[in-house]
């Protein structure tokens, strides 16, 4: 899935476009509010799902090499995280879903990649 | 010597800076006296020794018999002896008696104490044989440590430059985090992430390298009253070092256990706090250590081979197998 699929599916509000917003392959989803228990993630092409509205989420995601962040729960980011994710180049979207609405939305999205493969 | 008005800044040893307090403690009263005493004799005229104090720009003059100090006349003396008309009287009539003193060998804190407890503006110094060696004022003091300040400044900016020169073979990076800074917290790790994709470095080496740094960073913001983090990569292995100032860990081995965590609930809002920091370092590691002390603080030591394990041709590395888990 892309970013566009993403931001369709899950209402999404777009804050900052990353630069591989059209062209990146989405491929593992991880969602959680503790940023240490998204560090564990070692894979390529990871989106994070979070309601945690900080700046320090995109942070963890840059750490980790995410492509994206969606903000679920219908958080709003303040200026300086949009800030942010423009300075490291990082999507970030929001959604009035909940986390697991996201999910569950998500995981048809990868379901119909994995099939269509 | 007569009662003046208290300086305006009061030179409170106990509020000084650490900083100064060494150099407050270190220096001796005769290293910062002025010793060239402008002086009178007990016999000259109040008037005499006004003018002398005029052309030398000074407020206080001790009054010696040979080497030996009976008394002071200040500014506050010759006021008076205008006011009462005494003006053209010796100075052993109307000179201050009851001295306060100093001694050569005294720390520097000493003259500063003085200096409060007294409210003087000047004190006489003495050496041992009690004879008048010196002068000191609180304008020597501001000059002293203003030369001393300025030296260690030079000093440590001189170090910095040897640093500088001694890792130019090698990346280096050093950092000082503050405290509860979130605003700023996660900077340092992602400069050290920049360099890495700078150096064209596999990218799960950079992951692996910017999971270590993020941890200890955000331990460094939520769990220590501050610290420093120095990176440094070499053609081998990079290495990121912390230390701290406090509070220290209880007990190292509980917070190496998944899950374990002491923090409250402020720091779980921020997405701190899983009890995961420490486990996730160890894992993304080849190589780390911790040691710890309650009250005085934390280090750690983080090492990962530049080269990946997996890629790593088993014979040419004996050691992997020995340090695989």
């Amino acid at each position: 899935m892309r970013f566009p699929d993403i931001r369709r599916i899950l209402e999404g509000v777009e804050h900052h476009r990353g630069s591989g917003f059209d062209t990146t392959v989405i491929r593992h989803v991880t969602a959680g509010d503790l940023m240490s228990e998204v560090l564990v993630f070692d894979l390529e092409d990871l989106l994070l799902v979070t309601s945690l509205n900080s700046e320090q989420v995109l942070r963890t995601a840059h750490m980790i090499d995410a492509a994206g962040v969606v903000l679920v729960n219908d958080k709003v980011p303040n200026e300086s995280m949009i800030a942010l994710a423009r300075s490291l180049d990082t999507t970030l979207l929001s959604s009035p879903r909940s986390m697991f609405e996201a999910c569950v939305a998500l995981n048809e999205l990868l379901s119909e990649d994995a099939s269509g493969e | 010597m007569s009662e003046e008005a208290r300086p305006p800044v009061s030179l409170d040893s106990q509020n000084i800076p650490s900083a100064l307090t060494d150099l407050i403690f270190n220096l001796k009263i005769k290293d910062v006296m002025t010793r060239s005493v402008v002086t009178a004799n007990k016999s000259e005229a109040l008037r005499t020794i006004q003018r002398r104090m005029k052309e030398a720009n000074i407020t206080g003059v001790p009054v010696v018999e040979n080497t030996r100090i009976l008394g002071v006349v200040s500014m506050h003396d010759i006021l008076t002896a205008f006011d009462e008309g005494t003006i053209d009287e010796p100075a052993e009539t109307h000179m201050t008696r009851s001295l306060k003193v100093l001694e050569d060998d005294m720390p520097l804190s000493f003259a500063i104490n003085y200096f409060n407890k007294f409210r003087y503006g000047r004190f006489p110094v003495l050496n041992k044989e009690r004879e008048l060696c010196g002068i000191i004022t609180i304008r020597d003091i501001n000059t002293t440590l203003l030369r001393e300040v300025n030296r260690i400044v030079e000093n440590l900016e001189e170090e910095l430059n040897r640093t500088v020169q001694d890792d130019r073979d090698a990346d280096s990076l050093q950092f000082y985090v503050v405290a509860h800074d979130f605003e700023n917290a996660g900077r340092a790790s992602s400069e050290i992430k920049k360099l890495l994709r700078q150096h064209g470095l596999d990218p799960k080496i950079i992951r692996r390298t910017a999971v270590a740094s993020y941890e200890l960073e955000m331990n460094l913001v939520v769990h220590s009253t501050g610290g420093r983090m120095d990176f440094r990569m070499d053609r081998e292995q990079i290495s990121i070092r912390t230390r701290d100032d406090g509070p220290g860990i209880p007990d190292v081995e509980q917070a190496l256990e998944e899950g374990f965590t002491t923090a409250n609930d402020w720091i779980r809002s921020l997405g701190f706090g899983a009890g995961m920091g420490l486990p996730n370092v160890r894992r993304v590691c080849d190589d780390f250590r911790i040691t710890s002390e309650m009250g005085r603080g934390t280090e750690t030591s983080a090492m990962i081979r530049r080269t990946p394990a997996e890629e790593a041709p088993a014979a040419a590395e004996p050691n992997d197998a020995a340090q695989g888990g």
